[in-house]
């Protein structure tokens, strides 16, 4: 049965490759990418075999692997999501001993580039150690452990978040989650890079690590080579017990999703749009008012937005940990732009996320301008919010209030060239998003190279727009109050002019092209 | 209206749409008059959903026309869109809105008013049985209530010509009576359906008109009557198509009598 699973996996992944272009291009990139990871890594590994002391292998090895663990974890929640080919839910009808479900879930998980690199790297951690013939005895156990956690860990990350996002109290949880995580790693993180000309930090960064979870089985045959074998094999049974501990709780979510396929937003809408129309009541009755109001509703109703939307709260407000934790301010100064950029930017393939219910746009014939301008409401309103607030707050922090108009002006200028190129982008080249009810963390299998392609562009050329602007805001930085006003001006002036020229551009490539439109989001689904 | 004197409501010529190498929809003409009840019935794979998604402006054609009430649906989009009510297959809906919000979407879609769209609206869901359920998001209906919101989305804005793909697939026999019921109604008042359907008894009772489709060419069409010639609507369709297989003594291990 887990030999079947596995092949069924790779059967899946071949025959999705000969059906899209695409995604054979992005598999190929993505693979390309892994074996410029994986040569860089292997030499590194071997070279820290001939290092002298044997503790700069332990000290890189436990921080990389932990690091690495930690980013498998991480992955589903804050990047493109793991690959989600075999969706648990769809085992659901078969009489599977669950036990073997999860062990040939797991395994079918490694049938992928990153899975792929990692397996081979921490394989290559044996010659780093072989130093000692226990050592070589030990090491490829702790490296097996070690990727099986990694794994494990990604599984359970995006079964435990697309559980809890399924129920409306879950969300909430969710977000809130999400936020203690980042903050947590944000402040981690600057506070070691502020004391990392500590002599010996890194040292003592692995001996704790070395203790966690997340770096057990990496630091686990450095002991043995150091003759602390009964050290070595404590760690190595922790890990092991780690893992276990792991397979068991995704094990437990999996009996949800297995138990409840079907699960969705429990029931009812919210209590606003219980009594009647909701939005569609308060927005001008236009095809347009009617497209904005359909978009607020999803992103109120729909995970999927959801999860976007935290994250891109949360990036922004990542630049007020340090000011908070008494580093310097001049960081929050990023934070309305930084917002400005991810909120115009992140319409970009928004046409992706209405899968083939796009069709009763086409169907009616809705204009392409309505569909354009529409679609840009939910963000819109977002930004009307933050963005003044965020340049407040940055203002405050620093005391620099002569800044706000060039912050508002960038944040500003960021947002509608934003709008503009995502309003060309997303009827030029949706990408593949997770599906209605999907795993809202979940990724389409070989479909990251052309998300990253797309995502590049549109935010290159939102960048390059800007250039004027930034450069405008770096005069007021420097203490020209007149710039800061002049890129306010300039902001309105040229974000309106490029928010013009992508709608019309976007509604004429939509018209054009909408049927086609249609048929692309049928295939990526 | 410039359509008053076209007799057909849809009129198809040459239409062709290859998927690949697999040609799914061949040089197809067709003619549906108004105030027809036209049944499109043929075997899976027979390019039932391919014509109708042609017809609708959904899926654009290799080659071919397709005209509603003499406007072209691929040069004069807008004309002909908005004298069609579609329910496609296959396709999803906008579920994360109400049921009524989602007949309220198609309506202001199409730049209806508001105070119409929305007496229109709890008209339809009171017609359709689903007077209590306009407040549940659409995700949590059933298959025969889906079926049924997208009927009412197709209606909201009084349509000539109705284009339905499988209307009744997968709908309990009360809401397919319910479904029925308004089909003939609006039929009756001089409305053109044309439904495409497996269940050769209901295009039987429902139709006036009939056409059996196979490998993406027209193989009979005419009144009810006429394609029927004298037989039931089954064995002339399995007659015209052919290819059922004889089981006969394969499958013996199915058969668990032998125990």
């Amino acid at each position: 049965m887990v030999a079947n699973i596995v092949r069924l996996k790779w059967q899946l992944l071949r025959n999705g490759l000969r059906r899209s272009t695409p995604q054979l291009v992005g598999l190929i990139l993505s693979a390309l990418y892994g074996l410029v990871v994986l040569a860089q890594g292997l030499a590194g590994l071997i070279a820290l075999r001939f290092s002298s002391p044997s503790d700069v292998a332990r000290i890189t090895i436990t921080v990389g692997g932990s690091a690495v663990t930690l980013g498998w974890a991480l992955l589903p929640v804050i990047a493109y999501g793991i690959d989600e080919t075999l969706d648990p839910a769809r085992f659901a009808t078969f009489a599977i001993p669950r036990r073997r479900l999860v062990v040939g879930l797991l395994l079918s998980s490694l049938v992928s580039v990153p899975a792929a690199v990692t397996t081979i790297l921490a394989l290559a951690t044996v010659i780093t150690w072989s130093r000692s013939s226990l050592a070589v005895l030990v090491a490829p156990l702790a490296a097996v452990v070690g990727v099986l956690t990694c794994v494990s860990l990604s599984r359970v990350t995006s079964t435990a978040f697309s559980a809890m996002s399924r129920s409306r109290r879950g969300k909430e949880v969710v977000s809130l989650l999400l936020l203690v995580i980042a903050l947590g790693v944000a402040v981690a993180s600057s506070s070691i890079i502020k004391r990392l000309s500590a002599p010996r930090l890194l040292a003592h960064v692995a001996d704790v690590l070395g203790w966690t979870p997340l770096g057990l089985a990496w630091s686990a045959p450095a002991d043995i080579v150091d003759g602390a074998i009964g050290t070595g094999l404590l760690r190595l049974a922790l890990a092991l017990a780690f893992l276990l501990v792991a397979l068991v709780v995704w094990d437990f979510f999996l009996r949800g999703a297995l138990e409840n396929p079907r699960a969705t937003s429990g029931g009812r809408a919210a209590s606003t749009s219980d009594a009647g129309l909701g939005w569609f009541g308060r927005l001008p009755a236009t095809p347009t008012g009617a497209v904005a109001a359909r978009s607020i509703t999803s992103w109120r109703q729909d995970p999927r937005y959801l999860s976007s939307g935290v994250l891109m709260l949360l990036l922004p407000l990542g630049l007020l940990v340090s000011p908070l934790t008494g580093g310097s301010s001049a960081w929050s100064l990023a934070m309305a732009p930084a917002a400005g950029f991810l909120l115009g930017w992140s319409t970009h393939n928004d046409i992706a996320y209405d899968g083939t219910a796009f069709w009763g746009h086409v169907a009616t014939g809705v204009s392409g301008r309505a569909d354009r301008l529409g679609r840009l409401a939910p963000t819109a309103m977002a930004g009307a919010v933050l963005l003044p607030l965020y340049a407040a707050l940055a203002c405050a922090l620093t005391g620099r209030w002569s800044l706000w108009p060039a912050m508002l002006g960038l944040a500003l200028g960021f947002l509608f060239t934003g709008f503009g190129v995502a309003s060309v982008m997303s009827v030029l080249k949706p990408y593949p998003v997770p599906g209605p009810g999907e795993n809202p963390f979940g990724a389409p299998p070989g479909s990251s190279a052309l998300t990253i392609v797309v995502q590049a562009v549109a935010g290159t050329a939102v960048f390059v727009l800007n250039l004027p602007l930034l450069a405008f805001a770096m005069g007021a930085l420097l203490g020209h109050v007149w710039m800061g006003w002049l890129s306010l001006g300039l902001a309105v002036i040229l974000g309106s002019g490029a928010l013009a020229l992508g709608t019309r551009w976007g509604a004429r490539i939509y018209e054009r092209r909408a049927p086609e439109l249609l048929a692309d989001l049928a295939r990526i689904r | 209206m410039s359509h008053r004197g076209v007799t057909a409501a849809l009129s198809l010529r040459g239409l062709s749409k290859a998927y690949g190498s697999t040609l799914a929809v061949d040089r197809l003409d067709l003619d549906v008059p108004r105030g027809s009840f036209f049944g499109l019935v043929g075997p899976n794979g027979a390019g039932k959903t391919t014509t109708l998604s042609m017809s609708t402006g959904l899926l654009r054609p290799d080659t071919g026309t397709a005209h509603v009430l003499g406007h072209d649906v691929w040069s004069d989009p807008v004309h002909a869109k908005r004298l069609v009510g579609v329910l496609p297959d296959g396709l999803r809906l906008f579920d994360r809105l109400t049921g009524l919000q989602l007949i309220c979407y198609s309506g202001l879609l199409r730049g209806m008013d508001r105070a119409v769209v929305t007496d229109r609206a709890h008209e339809l869901l009171g017609a359709l049985g689903l007077a209590d359920a306009g407040g549940t998001l659409v995700v949590d209906y059933s298959a025969g209530m889906t079926k049924k919101i997208s009927l009412a989305c197709a209606l909201i804005h009084a349509p000539r010509l109705l284009v339905l793909d499988e209307p009744f697939e997968a709908v309990d026999p009360i809401s397919a009576s319910t479904i029925r019921e308004i089909l003939e109604g609006y039929a009756a008042s001089g409305g053109t359906v044309i439904l495409s359907s497996h269940v050769m008894d209901l295009v039987q009772r429902l139709c006036d008109r009939v056409a059996i489709v196979a490998a993406g060419q027209i193989r009979a069409v005419g009144t009810l009557d006429e394609v029927r010639s004298g037989m039931t609507l089954e064995e002339r369709f399995v007659q015209l198509v052919g290819g059922q297989t004889y089981v006969g003594e394969g499958l013996a291990w199915l058969r668990t009598s032998s125990d």
